[in-house]
């Protein structure tokens, strides 16, 4: 038992030493593995494989303190397959490797939803699997066209093929489906808000911070970006994107959960990310940039959700300033999430308005791209406080066990400090930088401002109403 | 004759001979026959190995004379006939070790074996033909030795089951033999021939041609339980475990598939069928047949029997590949025969498992098997995964090369087909996984067993978990030489010069 439960922050190591340690650019031959296996990394692999390896470690520790000992040997098989096929999409470059590390993740993946074995975990993870036979079709039937297109099992001949495909409309639809329903695209996220919260607490900080990327690497990957500007698509993502990020926030503020309101806030992210996705198709020019705000902002979004997923399952402790103190460090990740200056969400949002600004992109509704990322700045922070609302009215006190102090510790570090020393995507606009957000302060801080208004007169009008 | 002839009839003899001496064997002398069995298994695999290497190299071994005059018999070691003998003489080492420990203590063990080792030299006879006529005479025996097989438990449920396979297969004998018989007054005594026979045949033929095709596909879709010709199959599910795993995944269902590839290929042509019009019609009934059996199988609640309508949809993918008109589609049809066999033979060793050792024959009573039969269940897993087509099985494999073959020949509709089967595969199989792994026992085991240290008797288990990794291995290692798909490639090189 002792193994299962130690092993587990250990196993993701020497993916982090990799991510961590190595220059982006090498490859590992593999041609005798499935059709013919290449694996390697290049930037934007890099930035992915940082998060998922230091998210996995961070909630590998977590685990140690959290797993009782009935089924572990159970949930460790599970969680290393799911880990294994995490990290091993990232790093694939070849189709079939790829798909295959994919295909294990989810299905693997189930193993954690339905964990805790109660009627409520049964059920999402029924509803989780089926959406997830039905997205891994639609990518491996896009797979398979992209892949004839191309005449090539390596993942970066494909979105040249794809581009130039007769079948492109088709092929596009498919992966953005399949894909989507990882990253949780409204109609596509039913799954997500179930599973997300019933999977033991570790589970759902690494499904809701890692795995749901794996799904917008998918797009990244596969689809024509950089290739040809595309503006159909573009404004049909931007809607989506849209949908996604206040929708999310409409039907996160109704939840009672914290893990609830934090997985259709995952939601509400991925639809900002989703924008990014549609200007990167939009524009052949701006592409390479937008990749790289990108990769900065799946970073950012991947350590402050899984800390705050972790903080869900975390007492408080009796003394009024250490209560003080960990309700603080809860709420940062929350309002860096926000975009409160000198965090890493305001670094992210002030690169994402610098590549999304309408002047450098031409399709019809890039001109309401500011306007909806200020929405989503006010969406995300009344989810926030909705969280905390929740949080708190749940929250125990006592003591918590070691492994839970020091993962939760590990994980809200990352999110705060740890993340200014990470090797970051080049290529971000100069903007980013500290000095801006003193710049932009006002800009950063008047969202989070109204939102907090808002959240204060439903509270009292939810007061008097009592 | 030179020793190279004689490796094809050696390798039918091993297991011809053991069935003469089993079947002569007073019924006590349980250890000499298990040694003559497993002897005459590992024999047939070497000597199927030797060729296999020999076929690799060039060589060709061929043995023929002349029944009479004008009607010849052939056996020929070809790469397509060791596509089928080497998949068998593997599974049937497998199957008789399994057999063995699951028929320990059963009456009448000196007629299943006998019968048993005369059902493979018939599977290996299929294989090795070198004609139609020969083809057709040990497509026969492979009837009459597996009717026993099926009746081997004497109950009435197995009488009735045996009667209508004998039924349905003599039926469909009859046919094929009035097929051969008519093509052979129209054109004479044709041998099966790498790029097939009528590539340039007379327009007047057409008209036979065709009604021919459609009476052998006919006699031969019996076995391969094509739509609406299944029906002995689901029923056939009483034979105990080994009959139904080797037989009904393996041997007789695929002596059909084997036998519409030869057709398709050797007699025909590839490229004469398609001109002819005969192969979209072909196509249709094996998608159809695809979505009707899992469709089928999603409404089974034993175990083995939405095996076998599992059985009736993948043997057909078979089939669709030969008629993706093209050297992709065909590889990934013909490594179907490989990856369905293994993946098929290990689901039923562990749905026999299940069985023999738990009392558990129904879909719902496996509530925590996984628990209980860590190996098994596992085996079953991996199983049921590559039936879905999940990578890196070898069922994706399939997928994947068929997949890329129906795009190729511009037929996208078959991409829905494999797209559909799938997603049925996983309704079907998927819940049985959530039951072995995720739910708790909650009633004792019917009629449970006991072996010692082990989950079940080492006779049971190893079977399951060797195919088992075979088939992880076909998946994740496809690239490497002498993998199926590898082999498959080199034929499809030689069968198919489109």
């Amino acid at each position: 038992m002792a193994f299962y439960r130690y092993s587990l922050p250990l196993l993701p190591l020497p993916a982090l030493f990799l991510a961590l340690l190595t220059e982006p650019g090498w490859t590992l031959q593999l041609p005798w593995l499935l059709l013919g296996g290449l694996w390697g990394m290049d930037e934007l692999r890099q930035t992915f494989l940082l998060l998922t390896a230091l998210l996995w470690t961070v909630a590998g520790v977590f685990a140690t303190g959290y797993l009782k000992d009935r089924h572990l040997g159970r949930f460790w098989v599970f969680w290393v397959l799911t880990l294994a096929g995490n990290l091993g999409l990232t790093v694939a470059f070849d189709v079939a490797s790829f798909y295959s590390f994919f295909a294990l993740m989810t299905f693997a993946g189930y193993g954690l939803v339905v964990h805790e074995g109660t009627n409520e975990a049964n059920r999402a993870g029924r509803v989780y699997l089926a959406m997830a036979v039905v997205g891994e079709m639609a990518i491996l039937a896009g797979l398979l066209m992209a892949f004839s297109a191309a005449g090539s099992l390596l993942l970066a001949e494909l979105p040249a093929a794809v581009a130039s495909s007769d079948r492109r409309w088709l092929i596009m639809l498919l992966l953005l489906t399949g894909f989507g329903v990882k990253a949780g695209l409204p109609l596509l996220h039913f799954w997500l808000p179930l599973a997300h919260p019933v999977a033991p607490t570790p589970a759902s900080a690494v499904l809701s911070g890692a795995m749901i990327k794996a799904g917008l690497l998918g797009w990244l990957v596969t689809l024509p970006i950089g290739q040809v500007s595309l503006p159909v698509w573009a404004n049909l993502l931007v809607v989506l994107g849209a949908v996604g990020s206040l929708g999310g926030a409409v039907l996160g503020v109704r939840q009672m959960r914290p893990k609830a309101v934090l997985a259709y806030s995952s939601i509400s992210q991925m639809g900002l990310m989703t924008l990014m996705v549609a200007g990167a198709l939009a524009s052949q020019a701006h592409s390479g940039a937008i990749l790289a705000v990108l990769g900065l902002y799946v970073l950012h979004h991947g350590l402050a959700k899984g800390s705050l997923f972790l903080s869900t399952a975390m007492s408080l402790p009796s003394g009024r300033w250490q209560r003080m103190l960990m309700w603080l460090l809860i709420a940062m990740p929350g309002l860096a999430l926000a975009g409160l200056p000198f965090t890493s969400g305001a670094m992210a949002k002030l690169a994402m308005k610098d590549v999304l600004a309408p002047s450098g992109l031409d399709f019809a509704l890039a001109e309401y791209l500011p306007v909806l990322m200020t929405a989503g700045a006010i969406a995300t922070m009344l989810l926030v406080w909705r969280f905390l609302w929740a949080f708190g009215a749940r929250a125990h006190t006592g003591g918590n066990a070691r492994g839970l102090w020091l993962g939760w510790s590990l994980a809200t570090a990352s999110s705060l400090l740890v993340f200014w020393w990470l090797p970051l995507p080049s290529g971000l606009p100069a903007k980013a930088w500290v000095s801006a957000m003193l710049d932009q302060a006002w800009a950063l801080v008047w969202p989070v401002i109204v939102a907090t208004i808002l959240a204060g007169l439903v509270w009292r009008i939810n007061r008097r109403g009592k | 004759m030179t020793s190279g002839a004689l490796l094809p009839f050696f390798a039918l003899m091993s297991s011809l001979l053991a069935s003469v001496v089993i079947f002569a064997l007073p019924e006590r002398m349980h250890r000499l026959r298990v040694l003559i069995n497993l002897g005459a298994a590992g024999v047939k695999v070497l000597l199927v190995g030797v060729m296999i290497w020999g076929i690799s190299e060039g060589q060709q071994y061929e043995l023929a004379f002349d029944m009479v005059p004008g009607v010849q018999f052939v056996l020929r070691a070809d790469a397509l006939s060791m596509l089928f003998a080497g998949l068998s003489a593997v599974l049937w080492l497998l199957t008789t070790i399994y057999a063995v420990g699951y028929l320990e203590h059963s009456p009448n063990r000196s007629r299943f074996f006998g019968f048993f080792s005369l059902c493979v030299a018939s599977t290996t006879g299929v294989a090795l033909s070198g004609n139609l006529f020969t083809f057709f005479l040990f497509y026969e025996m492979l009837t009459l030795s597996t009717y026993p097989l099926v009746v081997h438990r004497g109950t009435e449920k197995a009488l009735k089951a045996g009667r209508n396979y004998i039924i349905y297969t003599l039926t469909g004998g009859a046919v094929l033999l009035l097929a051969i018989a008519w093509l052979h007054g129209l054109v004479g005594d044709l041998s099966f021939r790498e790029g097939g026979h009528f590539a340039d045949v007379d327009a007047a033929l057409h008209g036979p041609l065709t009604i021919i095709f459609i009476l052998l596909i006919a006699g031969l879709g019996v076995k391969a339980a094509l739509f609406p010709l299944h029906g002995w199959l689901p029923q056939a599910m009483v034979a105990p475990a080994p009959v139904s795993a080797l037989l009904h995944a393996v041997a007789v269902v695929k002596a059909g598939a084997f036998g519409i590839v030869r057709v398709v290929f050797e007699v025909y042509g590839l490229e004469a069928a398609n001109a002819m019009g005969l192969l979209f019609g072909l196509a249709l009934v094996a998608a159809f047949t695809i979505i009707y059996g899992s469709v089928r199988a999603l409404y089974q609640v034993d175990l083995k029997k939405r095996l076998a309508f599992s059985t009736i949809s993948q043997v057909s993918y078979i089939v669709l590949g030969l008629c993706l008109l093209g050297p992709v589609g065909a590889a990934g049809g013909l490594v179907h025969l490989v990856h369905q066999g293994i993946m098929k033979i290990t689901l039923f060793f562990c749905a026999g498992n299940y069985a023999e050792t738990l009392g558990v024959h129904r879909i719902d009573e496996l509530d925590g098997a996984g628990q209980r039969m860590p190996g098994t269940s596992l085996a079953f897993t991996l199983g049921a995964f590559g039936m879905i087509g999940a990578p890196p099985l070898a069922g994706f494999i399939t997928k994947w090369t068929m997949g890329t073959g129906a795009l190729a020949a511009g037929m996208d509709w078959v991409l829905l087909v494999l797209v559909t089967s799938s997603m049925l595969n996983a309704a079907y199989f998927l819940p049985i996984l959530h039951r072995l792994w995720f739910a708790g026992q909650h009633e004792p085991w019917p009629h449970e067993r006991r072996w010692g240290r082990l989950e079940t008797s080492g006779w049971l288990l190893w079977p399951p978990v060797v195919t088992a990794v075979l088939m992880v291995v076909a998946g994740l290692f496809a690239a490497m030489p002498f993998s199926p798909l590898a082999w498959v490639q080199l034929i499809v090189a030689r069968e198919v010069a489109l």
